[in-house]
């Protein structure tokens, strides 16, 4: 095969971008009410700091409220929390601390 | 927030505590007004039950998330949908395979989907559709309370028989004869109360959605989707290009003037190192063959949700001493990358459970078996026919999950690439090039029968 540039007629291949929102901005695209404190939570400090490897709460979160702490233990952003649940059936450990904000607080979609 | 109830219709008594008053004032409390929930509030109401609808949103929607596309066979039959806020009926479907740079699909656009009732598939957006469908029941003469969750169930001193709800308001308990738990997927009043178990993670797909406008460009949907009118599109994706590695898929969804975008995939595969969901979307809707299609878009909402896909064999106990499972709840989607269904199911299973909560009431009865009919009736519904037929596809979609959702989308563009092959070789030839390219992927003859044969009740 010969290894120079083939001789074809002057064309641009299509190079396809998309501009994506960042996450920040994505999450402002969405109402939420504070409810005061955190409806979610990890029942067992100790379980995520010594027995959990793997994270995953932080990597399934599509709003990245889970963040892995110096500690081990993670922050919980629940101010940005989407209510989707995933957490609560990801974490290996069940370690998740998952109940609904109250009164109506929280994330509403106005699209959804 | 505002301290007052926000009910439909006539203000309730208010007891000690600033809270309503609602003791034995029903018959049935519905927890929850989304599809489910709605449906069974219609039919209970419709039949003069007195009916008292409990949701934890700002209004009915306000927390639902979904695709879009909504299946009304059902809805018909229950409320006039001439007022319904849908956005597109749905004339096109198109599957895709993507490989990290290929695309290669399949598109039906039957002319028959433009005709009424448009093969009952419509676009919605739920923060509209559910109010509306909720107040629908409230026309039937159901109240519907807004901003109130349900914290657990009432039981009898022997813990037996469900007599009402605990909710998070003041003196928030309240009894009535009959609970619909009508929660979604993620259960926590029916967990809680040990009317089912935790799903695990290999049987819940994480989903995350954009709805997208397009600023300035008013003919970007009918143009990009070759659309006239009210017809829409739904688009399906699957293979690594649209969620990489993981069981799932994408898909893009016209709406009046947004598109709606997003992914499912298990949620067991987004456990670890894999990218995140937010990124994993990032990626889908910069595949080649999805960004021209998206090009110049606005998000105007992000959402996310999950889905309870264990299908039959995850289906709960759905009846109790005083309380029915309906809708997501119960477990009643069908997911298997070719269909997307959860709407009908959860409407259909809230009508059926609605009315054996109606026989029942009729012959004063509260116990289990009063309620039977819902199951049987659910059971030989398609609901059920729909959920067993599938369920093996799952399992075995699972076990070839390298060749489905990366060789199969290498090898179909492979083989394309080569069958149109343009250079002076005979067709002859490209036309072997391409079959030995499908060939190698499935495994010769021999493994294009076996395959065939693994997959053959696809087409049953
Ligand atoms: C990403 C994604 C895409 C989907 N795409 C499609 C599609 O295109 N077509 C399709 O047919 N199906 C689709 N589905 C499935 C479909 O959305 C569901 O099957 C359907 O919404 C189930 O209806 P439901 O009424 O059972 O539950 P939900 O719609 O979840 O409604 C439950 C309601 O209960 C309320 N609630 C929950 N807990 C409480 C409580 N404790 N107290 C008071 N209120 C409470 C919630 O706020 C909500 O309003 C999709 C799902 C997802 C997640
Ligand atoms: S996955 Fe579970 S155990 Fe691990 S850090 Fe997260 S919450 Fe803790
Ligand atoms: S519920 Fe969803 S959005 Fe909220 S913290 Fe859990 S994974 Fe993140």
């Amino acid at each position: 095969m010969s290894t120079t540039a083939p001789n074809v007629p002057n064309v641009t291949p299509e190079e396809p971008t998309t501009e994506n929102d960042s996450l920040a901005d994505r999450l402002y695209t969405v109402r939420y009410d504070d409810a005061g404190d955190s409806h979610l939570g990890v029942t067992v400090p100790g379980i995520c700091a010594e027995k959990c490897h793997s994270y995953d709460c932080t990597s399934v979160c599509p709003a990245d409220v889970w963040r892995k702490g110096e500690d081990g233990v993670p922050h919980i952003a629940y101010e940005n929390c989407l209510e989707c649940g995933s957490c609560r059936w990801a974490c290996p450990h069940g370690n998740v601390e998952w109940s609904y904000p109250t009164r109506g607080a929280g994330v509403s979609y106005k699209k959804g | 927030m505002s301290d007052d109830v926000r009910v439909n219709g006539e203000e309730p008594t208010t007891g000690e505590g600033g809270s309503p008053d609602y003791d034995n004032a029903f018959d049935a409390i519905v927890v929850g007004a989304g599809l489910a929930g709605s449906a069974a509030a219609v039919t209970m109401a419709n039949e003069g039950l007195d009916v008292l609808v409990i949701e934890r949103g700002r209004y009915p929607g306000a927390k639902n998330v979904f695709g879009g596309v909504l299946y009304t066979p059902t809805l018909r039959e229950l409320v006039d949908v001439t007022s319904a806020p849908v956005e597109r009926y749905v004339a096109e479907k198109r599957f895709s395979m993507l490989s990290e740079r290929d695309e290669t699909a399949v598109s039906l656009r039957p002319g028959e989907w433009h005709d009424p009732p448009h093969n009952d598939s419509y676009t919605v957006l739920r923060g509209e559709f559910d109010r509306w469908f909720a107040e629908q029941a409230v026309e039937a003469g159901a109240v519907l309370v807004t901003e109130t969750t349900v914290t657990g169930l009432l039981r009898d001193d022997r813990g037996k028989r469900i007599l009402g709800v605990e909710t998070d308001r003041p003196d928030g308990a309240i009894t009535a004869d009959y609970v619909v738990l009508a929660e979604g997927g993620n259960s926590l009043v029916s967990e809680g109360a040990d009317l089912k178990s935790v799903e695990r993670a290999e049987n819940i797909a994480v989903g995350v959605k954009e709805v997208l406008e397009f600023p300035g460009n008013d003919t970007a949907i009918p143009d990009r989707f070759r659309l006239s009118d009210d017809a829409g599109a739904s688009y399906h994706y699957f293979g690594e290009g649209a969620v990489g590695d993981a069981v799932g898929g994408g898909f893009i969804y016209t709406n009046e003037d947004t598109i709606s975008v997003g992914l499912a995939y298990r949620l067991a595969d987004a456990r670890g190192r894999q990218p995140k969901p937010e990124q994993t979307l990032n990626a889908f809707k910069s595949h080649p063959a999805v960004a021209p299609l998206v090009r110049g878009a606005r998000t105007v909402e992000y959402g996310a949700k999950t889905i309870p896909e264990g299908g039959h064999e995850s289906i709960p106990k759905l009846i109790h001493d005083g309380a029915v499972v309906v809708g997501d709840a119960a477990g009643l989607v069908l997911n298997n990358g070719v269909h997307l269904e959860g709407t009908n199911m959860a409407i259909e299973s809230g009508h059926l459970a609605g009315e054996a909560v109606v026989e029942a009431t009729r012959r004063s009865r509260t116990d289990e078996a009063a309620l039977r009919s819902y199951p049987e009736r659910l059971e030989s519904s398609f609901v059920v026919q729909n959920l067993e037929r599938y369920g093996w596809l799952m399992e075995r979609v699972e076990a070839d999950r390298d060749f489905i959702f990366e060789e199969l989308p290498h090898a179909l563009a492979d083989a394309g690439a080569e069958y149109f092959r343009m250079d002076r070789e005979p067709k002859e030839e490209h036309a072997e090039a391409a079959r030995d390219r499908v060939l190698e992927a499935v495994g010769g003859w021999r493994g294009a029968a076996k395959l065939a044969y693994r997959y053959r009740e696809v087409i049953r």
